[in-house]
């Protein structure tokens, strides 16, 4: 009888409110709940994961032309190999652009200097030309290279393109507003155009607060490039996401039924009003599922009852298509006495998703503490992380949160203040990499 | 001393004189105008860089004109719920929050009571203070005292909340109701920053132009001058409200870019003024090489005469003592040829003068004259030579008084003593004839002084001292029919002054006076005074 009635819960929930999945055009809308089963009569707290994956383009010739601002640190600290490299990688991007792209360079050091201002990608030697001219010397007036670098995008803005500044830098912003918050205010106005900021910190002297901030504000991606040598890499990772976008301008609305709370969202920022939470994504990347991760609470209800959950509403603009595409899904979720169904049917992608998202916010409180100064506590909040994430693993049988945990505990060991620059900047990388689920 | 030779360095300085005073007087002049030409400069380099910053200004003022303009747009057409009004947050890159108040400046959103985004409520905390505020836009345009019923029906506000400046643009609309859009204070920086030049290499602009905020913390900066550490700028320009407490500023480090203009001029002015006295110096080159042949041809000509006066003297001094001893010979026997001997003598004795003058005056030029001091007394010389001259004078009717007050025996050198009274004698001959002469002489421990006045038409005071120079004559109406060498004043000046006393004209009223000291020791003194020069 007992077992019945689990494979009824089961197949009904299968039925019902399993996988749920939506598609149209480019992108496809997975729709997770952690626990599509809750135990009856209790308020709990549950995860919707609400993941868009961009499917992968036909061929090279489907992608969405770009338009590119690569804004360049010319500051007298760029000299020798880091500025050498820097244009080569610079230059390797550019020429992997077509007739249809546009691109713009913007160098800066006290002063900002637009080396090549927006153009169509047809005269590649001219714009090598440009780039290769470029000393440096100088301070970073980095606010304004980058408003700049907007600029020049702005010239030829069409919501079906790709939007995007990139920033090297190598040092301390210190020539205009150089606060990491008014960068994300500047990153966060420029989303809005359509814009994203992709931040590249070369070396140990930059500050990755500033560049993990107004990437996150704006949907970029940020790399830390430690040898200038890398930097080819990195820009050949970053020109291999924005050429292979599906989307654009992704807005999702999630709205909470009656009895469920909306919490928190963990990794990305989101407004949450009332029942009401927002998001936006500049971009979804083909074969790259980003996804938004609400902690929900919802009220408890007796056993047998069905519950709407949530619904998610999403609006984007289909590059191959060029039109503005929309997807939709609900969720419920089964209330049940049994606790053993609770556990059967928890969704262990959510949970590893959710896992991830909490450990990774435990390391940034962490890295909140060694910058306290409190080696000992940030120490031991890692190594708990690291329990936390070794405990879960198990219990999903997932690497990805083993690795996580070795990475955590790795972390604990590289709290000293000879290795802290460098570890400080290596943990904003990996935790913004989870917050937005950059793939490199 | 007057000798030929002084005349030199004289004329030399005489001629610097001509090159540099108006050489002085221009560069003066010129300098002067450059620092004129400086002034007016830096007055319009000061008003380009205002001109340049208002400009600049123009520009900024521009993008907020364009906002204001299309927010008063947007909120015109705005659906006044609380999903469009955040909407607009997320789609308008510049709106950071949308608010409305009613008509009696109640929050209605973002509504306090009702849910709230975090970026709502961090905005309430923000923007708290300015909605007690209620002057500033709430009460309806035209009720402020002092303030016309102005059409404001929008507009901007302003106000700090922790580091910075918060801008907002109000709208009233027609029910009263206050709608606001908060601008993103980066984001108008951004904006402003975009439209303002960059710095193009190679430079452009070779100044540094600045915006910085209400804490003089740079925003932007444009143009490839480096201001120093503590360097003031050239000039400064707030910015129109809503920025007011931003500014603008110019460097320039003080060196106005037309000071290639500036040093240009300076360049030719200094190019004319070499030019003008290379051309004086030419001049004067010329002028003093012209006098210098002259007085190198003079001085042939003197020594010439000096030569000829030599060859002249023998002969001459054979004809007077024949003619004396003639005269002594035939002793008043034939009345007739003793006469003639007496004019052979006179005139003889008057050509020897002229000689002495002459080889006076070329020894005195060569400085080879010397005193030969003995023993004398002066009245008996002068009362000698007036008997000698006696007849001469009466044939110019000069009648002569001698009022001898020197009968001390001195020492002297007799010869110079003559020649000075000769030469005075001979002056008065030929300036003063048909008057009355009276020589008058005293003396006082050494000096002895002499005394010649004539009753002639005597001298102008302004040549007082004009005549004593060489071969000056007095203007013609004096010197009419008087024929010389004019250098007799001047040598018997110089002689004067070589026997330790000076010969002056002293003022009268009638006639020309001249008086003249000689130092004579009394013979009892030491012998050794002879060699004193």
């Amino acid at each position: 009888m007992h077992w019945f009635k689990t494979f009824l819960g089961a197949a009904l929930a299968l039925t019902l409110f399993g996988a749920c999945g939506a598609q149209a055009g480019q992108v496809r809308l997975g729709f997770d709940v952690s626990h599509p089963m809750l135990l009856a009569g209790h308020k709990q707290t549950t995860y919707l994961k609400i993941g868009l994956t961009g499917l992968a383009l036909a061929s090279e010739r489907e992608r969405a032309p770009v338009n590119v601002a690569i804004v360049l640190d010319r500051s007298g600290s760029m000299s020798g190999m880091k500025i050498r490299r820097a244009k080569e990688a610079a230059i390797m991007a550019i020429d992997r652009l077509g007739p249809d792209d546009i691109v713009s360079v913007v160098a800066y050091d006290q002063n900002i200097n637009v080396l090549v201002p927006a153009t169509k990608v047809t005269d590649k030697q001219y714009i090598f030309n440009a780039i290769n001219r470029l000393h440096p010397g100088g301070m970073t007036a980095l606010f304004g290279g980058v408003s700049k670098g907007a600029q020049e995008t702005r010239k030829f803005l069409v919501r079906n393109q790709v939007n995007r500044v990139i920033l090297l830098s190598d040092g301390l912003a210190n020539v205009g507003p150089s606060s990491p918050d008014a960068l994300a205010a500047l990153g966060a106005s420029l989303i809005k155009e359509g814009i994203s900021v992709t931040t590249i910190g070369l070396g140990l002297g930059y500050n990755e607060d500033l560049m993990v901030k107004l990437a996150r504000a704006s949907d970029g991606n940020h790399a830390f490039v430690e040898g200038p040598e890398q930097l080819a890499r990195i820009f050949n990772y970053e020109f291999g996401d924005i050429l292979s976008v599906v989307a654009n301008d992704v807005n999702v609305v999630i709205s909470c039924s009656p009895g469920v709370r909306p919490v928190r969202v963990l990794g990305r920022d989101a407004d949450i009003v009332g029942q009401t939470i927002t998001a936006r994504l500049n971009q979804i990347y083909g074969r790259q599922e980003k996804y938004i991760l609400l902690e929900v609470e919802v009220d408890g209800s007796p056993a047998g009852q069905t519950r709407p959950l949530a619904s998610v509403s999403v609006d984007y603009t289909d590059m191959a298509a060029k039109h503005k595409a929309h997807i939709e899904a609900r969720k419920s979720v089964i209330f049940t006495g049994s606790a053993k169904l609770v556990k059967d049917n928890t969704n262990s992608k959510v949970m590893i998703a959710a896992v991830e998202q909490v450990a990774n916010e435990t390391n940034k409180r962490a890295l909140a503490l060694r910058d306290q100064g409190n080696i000992h506590e940030a120490r031991q909040v890692l190594l708990g992380n690291e329990r936390y994430l070794n405990d879960n693993a198990v219990k999903y049988r997932s690497s990805r949160l083993k690795n996580f945990g070795k990475a955590n505990r790795a972390d604990s060991d590289n709290l000293s203040p000879e290795r802290w620059d460098r570890q400080r900047k290596q943990m904003r990388k990996k935790q913004y990499e989870f917050d937005s689920q950059q793939a490199w | 001393m007057r000798c030929g030779y002084t005349l030199k360095p004289k004329l030399i300085i005489i001629l610097l004189l001509l090159v540099m005073v108006p050489l002085g007087l221009l560069t003066w002049l010129g300098s002067r105008l450059i620092a004129s030409q400086r002034v007016a400069v830096e007055r319009s380099f000061l008003a380009l860089q205002q001109a340049k910053l208002a400009d600049v200004e123009t520009t900024i003022s521009k993008v907020l004109a364009r906002r204001e303009q299309r927010l008063v747009k947007l909120g015109g057409s705005l659906s006044l719920t609380a999903e469009a009004m955040r909407e607009t947050v997320r789609s308008e890159p510049w709106i950071r929050q949308v608010f409305l108040l009613d008509r009696d400046g109640k929050l209605l959103h973002p509504s306090p009571a009702g849910p709230l985004s975090m970026a709502e409520r961090t905005f309430i905390n923000r923007a708290g203070q300015i909605f007690d505020d209620r002057d500033v836009f709430l009460r309806p345009a035209g009720e402020r005292p002092g303030e016309r019923p102005a059409q404001a029906d929008h507009g901007w506000y302003t106000w700090y909340w922790r580091s910075g400046l918060n801008i907002l643009l109000w709208q009233r609309l027609g029910n009263g109701a206050i709608l606001g859009f908060e601008l993103d204070r980066f984001r108008l920086i951004a904006d402003i920053i975009s439209e303002l030049p960059d710095t193009r290499s190679p430079a452009s602009l070779e100044a540094r132009l600045t915006l910085t905020d209400s804490r003089d913390r740079v925003l932007y900066q444009w143009g490839d001058y480096n201001p120093g550490e503590n360097e003031a700028p050239a000039t400064s320009l707030a910015l129109a409200a809503p920025l007011k407490p931003w500014h603008l500023a110019i460097y320039t480090g003080g060196v106005s870019p037309s000071g290639v203009f500036d040093s240009g001029t300076q360049f030719f002015l200094i190019l004319g003024l070499c030019a003008l006295g290379l051309a004086l110096l030419g001049l004067a080159i010329y002028f003093y090489r012209e006098s210098s042949r002259e007085l190198r041809d003079a001085g042939q000509r003197v020594s010439f005469v000096n030569h000829v006066s030599h060859e002249l003297k023998t002969p001459l001094t054979n004809i007077r003592m024949y003619a004396e001893l003639l005269q002594e010979h035939l002793g008043g026997e034939d009345q007739r040829a003793s006469r003639h001997l007496e004019v052979v003598v006179s005139e003889s004795q008057r050509l020897s003068r002229l000689i002495d003058n002459v080889l006076t005056f070329s020894r005195h030029q060569r400085g080879t004259l010397k005193l030969r001091k003995l023993p004398g007394v002066v009245d008996e010389i002068i009362g000698r030579l007036l008997e000698q001259s006696a007849r001469a004078l009466s044939e110019k009717n000069i009648e002569f008084d001698f009022e001898r007050g020197a009968p001390r025996r001195v020492l002297l050198d007799e010869d110079v003593l003559r020649q000075i009274i000769n030469n005075l004698l001979t002056n008065v001959e030929k300036y003063a004839p048909g008057g009355r002469l009276t020589i008058r002489t005293s003396q006082a421990e050494n000096r002895t002084r002499i005394t010649v006045a004539d009753s002639g038409p005597g001298v102008p005071a302004s040549c007082k001292e004009r005549v004593f120079e060489p071969f000056f004559r007095l203007g013609s109406a004096v010197s009419e029919g008087a024929a010389g060498t004019g250098i007799g004043l001047s040598i018997a000046r110089d002689l004067a002054r070589l026997h330790g006393g000076d010969l002056e004209l002293v003022p009268s009223d009638s006639g020309a006076v001249f008086e003249m000291t000689l130092v004579t020791e009394t013979e009892s003194q030491d012998e050794s005074a002879d060699c004193r020069r």
